[in-house]
């Protein structure tokens, strides 16, 4: 079944045109990787997906609702939820009410309490750190913070913005590995790299944007093959 | 020209004097009336601080709203017979009146925010409108009410009420604490206390931390950041009119179209010297700032200088501690 559906999503900043005549869609169950250099618009994509931004034109559609005019603070109890780059930890919190931060809409207790047993399932290192303040941990900790969080809401769709960008190389591959447990544990994955080599790896498909426009698409696999992306993307190696 | 210009002055060499021996003689006295006017400063002050948390806008009209609580406030008590004397009534039956004041002057003050918000504020958001535009704004919806209550109850204070004669409750070293500033200043660290552990404990409080630290992040939790929005000028309005119905209790002709002009400097004045954002630095600033113009002036023995050794002060601070005595982060206010 189609989770998310992109159909024809322009957005500006201003005059600016950020995103052209974007259409993609992700099934449920898949990991989808979006890869792209600096300033190619995976960043706008993912926020317009998320609702912080808003198309100018187009429509996005989720669980076969179209979400395109809905209010971002609904789209989380919708089922989308969203690490955002950077990490977005809350420096002056700790790390539970990071976590609680994540639940912020949800009622249901029963349902909160095994979302967090999961997400300290997941990342131990956060059941240890609880009372740390968010703005005291590494960039690893709080990257895993920020996916922990994202759980929080239990999204039917996780979006991912760049979760390796800071990270030492034993940290990056911890979270990808963690990437595909999540996925496997049944939650859908929209991730943006430009750490191209391991996103296509494990990605069920993938797409490439330049300037705002999607150039390649295929499977994971067939992208990592494609010599124009090897070339672009994942450098030598 | 300027020995001319001086010599036109009142030159005699006393115009500064420093009077100790009354500062030791009363220092009791000004430190509890200073408490008193710095509860009130206080609970000003953290309309300011919240407001200021989440938009990073310095709500000027926000004394505006304190001035329409204490409207509120007046007419609630002409209403049930108040004057310039005290009416004889019961001990209960002023209690009564007095709760009845202080919530239409809550909720006058709270309504006022919520206009000024949705009128003024809201719409600029919704243009992703310029800084500047917003503190022109907030300036020009601070002298629009000045003038329209100016326009509608012209320009001399409201007749003055007594609400209870101040009673002498305690003696601490030789010096009365009465009635009226044990009210004020314990039901004003009261609410202190109740709003600091609402926006440290509470889901709501939470998202107000939220978004003061991360405005787009906390959307991306499911906060509708509108909404906590709104609900800061809610908070900040009913703090103001309590502040409104205790200024009115300690200045009881205080009640005027203007009368909120200076009163709002010094909150935020009071704001800024606690850490703006921060919400103990609010009540910190606050009773600091009353203490400070209390002992200023009796020190330079002319009511005068209240303002001028508060403001100095204030200045002091920040070149020595910009961020405030607390430090400035709403975000970081927690239990
Ligand atoms: N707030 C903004 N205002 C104007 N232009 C922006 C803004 N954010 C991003 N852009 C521009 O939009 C384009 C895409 O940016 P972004 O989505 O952040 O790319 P990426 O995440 O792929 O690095 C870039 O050219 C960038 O300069
Ligand atoms: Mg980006």
């Amino acid at each position: 079944m189609t989770l998310l559906e992109l159909n024809n999503v322009s957005v500006h900043y201003g005059r600016i045109q950020a995103i052209k005549d974007m259409s993609f869609t992700v099934e449920e169950g898949e990991i989808v990787s979006l890869i792209g250099a600096n300033g190619a618009g995976k960043t706008t994509t993912m926020k317009t997906i998320s609702g912080l931004l808003n198309p100018s034109s187009g429509s996005i559609r989720f669980a076969g609702e179209d979400i395109t005019k809905m209010k971002a603070h609904i789209r989380v109890v919708q089922g989308i939820s969203q690490a955002p780059e950077g990490r977005g930890i809350f420096p002056g919190m700790t790390v539970m009410e990071n976590l609680d931060m994540g639940a912020y809409g949800r009622k249901d207790r029963s349902g909160m309490a095994a979302d967090i047993d999961r997400v300290f399932d997941l990342f131990p290192r956060l059941l240890e750190r609880q009372k740390q303040l968010g703005g005291t941990m590494s960039g690893g900790e709080q990257q895993m913070l920020a996916i922990g969080r994202a759980l929080m809401s239990n999204p039917k769709l996780l979006l991912l913005d760049e979760p390796s960008m800071g990270l030492a190389p034993q940290f990056i591959r911890q979270i990808f590995k963690i990437i595909t447990e999540i996925n496997s544990q049944g939650t859908t994955v929209l991730l943006v790299e430009q750490n191209a080599n391991q996103a296509l790896a494990r990605a069920h498909r993938a797409f490439v944007l330049e300037t705002g426009e999607i150039t390649h698409s295929g499977t994971g696999k067939e992208l990592l093959a494609n010599p124009a992306i090897k070339e672009a993307y994942l450098g030598v190696g | 020209m300027l020995p001319s210009l001086l010599a036109s002055m009142p030159m005699d060499n006393d115009w500064i004097s420093f009077d100790v021996p009354s500062l030791i003689e009363n220092f009791w006295s000004a430190t509890f009336d200073g408490l008193t006017f710095g509860s009130i400063y206080a609970l000003v002050a953290l309309g300011y601080t919240l407001v200021y948390g989440v938009l990073n806008l310095i709500n000027f009209a926000h004394s505006e709203v304190f001035i329409m609580g204490c409207f509120g406030v007046w007419f609630t008590l002409s209403a049930l017979n108040f004057g310039p004397s005290a009416p004889h009534l019961g001990f209960w039956a002023i209690v009564g009146n007095l709760i009845l004041a202080l919530v239409v002057g809550m909720i006058v003050s709270a309504l006022t925010a919520v206009i000024v918000e949705r009128v003024a504020y809201r719409p600029l958001r919704r243009r992703n409108a310029p800084r500047l535009a917003f503190l022109i704004t907030a300036i020009g919806v601070s002298f629009s009410i000045q003038y329209l209550l100016y326009l509608w109850r012209g320009p001399s204070p409201e007749r003055a009420l007594t609400m209870f004669h101040p009673t002498p409750i305690f003696d601490v070293f030789g010096t009365i604490i009465d009635s009226q500033q044990i009210v004020i200043v314990v039901a004003a660290v009261i609410m202190m206390i109740v709003i600091d552990l609402f926006i440290s404990r509470s889901r709501t409080g939470r998202g107000i931390r939220a978004v003061a630290q991360d405005p787009d992040t906390a959307t991306l939790m499911g906060v509708n950041k509108e909404r906590i929005i709104m609900t800061t000028f809610i908070i900040g309005g009913i703090l103001a009119g309590a502040a409104a119905l205790f200024y009115t209790m300690k200045i009881p002709s205080g009640v005027q179209y203007n009368g909120g002009f200076i009163l709002g400097i010094k909150a935020f004045a009071a704001a800024v010297l606690g850490g703006i954002g921060n919400v103990r630095g609010a009540l910190v600033g606050g009773l600091l700032l009353g203490l400070i113009g209390n002992y200023g002036q009796i020190l330079l023995g002319n009511s005068q200088w209240t303002d001028v050794v508060a403001f100095l002060v204030l200045v002091l601070v920040l070149i020595l501690r910009p961020q405030g005595v607390l430090g400035s982060s709403l975000g970081r206010s927690k239990a």
